[in-house]
């Protein structure tokens, strides 16, 4: 697995996959912005939205895109984020409904949770049922290798 | 008398302006020769390659004498504070490197072509993704202006020295799915560059080509060296009235 560490997150990419870890640009001086992660097992475009505005469609049956978006510090404690841990998905946590963008075809997870004191939601896009099998258990290789530091 | 001084103090310093004017436009004109003649000043510029005018294409298609590198992943940073890998063996396209830099001459013309992806012309399946050096040796305001916005930029010196770059701008090939690099090289402009990448890429479309055949041949028992292979026209057709 490859590794790629930024703003206190380190994790292992399983081959062929890309990844990035960023966070966002400050617009106004007050603000302040999270980790935001994205992964895939295909060519990340660059014009991307956090949730996968820009990426998804593109998307192939055999694809999956993966995003690790952290929330701010008053998340924390919030009924949202109560489960402890990084999580590992499986398969019924996916469905056509969970998409944040329905396309045809297309099935999402979504999960909230807070590591090491860091509030975070998962969100996976699977490009098809008949994949599914497999991008849960690459997705979970990539959960399983995921640190967060505090 | 005082008027006599004045005039000649006049003169003088009129003769001096043209003699300056004069060794300034001679000097220029040597640098503008020399450029032309491939001694420009850009220091990232690989030998032989200084000028846009004059740079010697090395031919994509071919390795020459030298081995190409190992192809490899790219893993660096962005330019917004962000870590990035980027997969290039067993992807399933072609990627295209360019190893650019902020400050090179013959980089600018590079940096405005990938301005606008669209207008590329570039070969189908073939993404590209523009490679510098790490933030110590260049120059990241600068490389937040060039940055196209489509294209991927990654930092990483790492991948110069993988892939053996020996001066910007280079471009390397890398067929994802055979995870080699294809072919290598530089070019004056973006023009010449995707001339020869439409080579490469068609070059090695026949090569896939071949193999297939080759492939169906042996599942029909035709090993190399089979005399079918060397009937001519003739005897095929006198085979067929027969």
């Amino acid at each position: 697995m490859k590794s790629l560490a930024a703003h206190g997150l380190t994790l292992g990419l399983p081959a062929g996959w890309e990844g990035r870890i960023q966070r966002r640009g400050i617009t106004v001086a007050a603000e302040q912005t999270n980790a935001v992660v994205h992964l895939a097992n295909f060519a990340l475009p660059e014009q991307r939205d956090d949730f996968g505005g820009g990426v998804t469609p593109a998307m192939r049956s055999p694809d999956v895109f993966v995003v690790l978006f952290e929330y701010g510090p008053e998340s924390l404690g919030t009924p949202l984020f109560a489960s402890k841990g990084v999580p590992r998905v499986t398969a019924a946590m996916f469905g056509s409904k969970r998409l944040q963008r329905p396309l045809p075809g297309q099935l999402g997870c979504q999960h909230f949770f807070t590591a090491n004191g860091r509030p975070f939601c998962l969100y996976v896009v699977a490009g098809s049922r008949a994949h599914l099998p497999r991008i849960i258990a690459e997705v979970n290789a990539v959960l399983a290798n995921l640190d967060v530091q505090p | 008398m005082t008027n006599a001084v004045l005039v000649i103090e006049t003169v003088v310093l009129v003769l001096l302006t043209v003699l300056v004017a004069g060794l300034l436009r001679s000097h220029a004109e040597i640098l503008r020769r020399l450029h032309e003649l491939g001694a420009g000043l850009d220091p990232d510029a690989p030998i032989g390659v200084s000028d846009p005018t004059t740079a010697r294409l090395v031919d994509l298609r071919s390795s020459g004498s030298d081995p190409f590198a190992d192809a490899s992943d790219l893993d660096g940073a962005g330019l917004r504070d962000d870590a990035v890998h980027v997969s290039v063996v067993g992807a399933r396209h072609r990627t295209l490197l360019a190893f650019l830099s902020s400050g090179c001459l013959t980089c600018q013309g590079f940096w405005e072509a990938f301005a606008d992806a669209r207008s590329l012309d570039f070969p189908e399946a073939t993404r590209l993704v523009v490679v510098t050096k790490d933030a110590p040796e260049e120059s990241i305001s600068a490389l937040r202006k060039l940055a196209p916005p489509d294209v991927p930029v990654v930092m990483s010196s790492a991948a110069w020295t993988d892939y053996r770059v020996p001066g910007s701008p280079y471009f390397v090939l890398v067929d994802g799915q055979a995870g080699r690099v294809r072919g290598e090289g530089t070019g004056a402009n973006w023009d010449q560059v995707n001339n020869l990448l439409r080579q490469a890429v068609d070059d090695a479309s026949d090569d896939a080509r071949e193999v297939r055949i080759d492939r169906e041949l042996l599942a029909h028992g035709v090993a190399p060296g089979d005399p079918s292979l060397y009937r001519t026209a003739a005897q095929i057709a006198e085979d067929s009235r027969a």
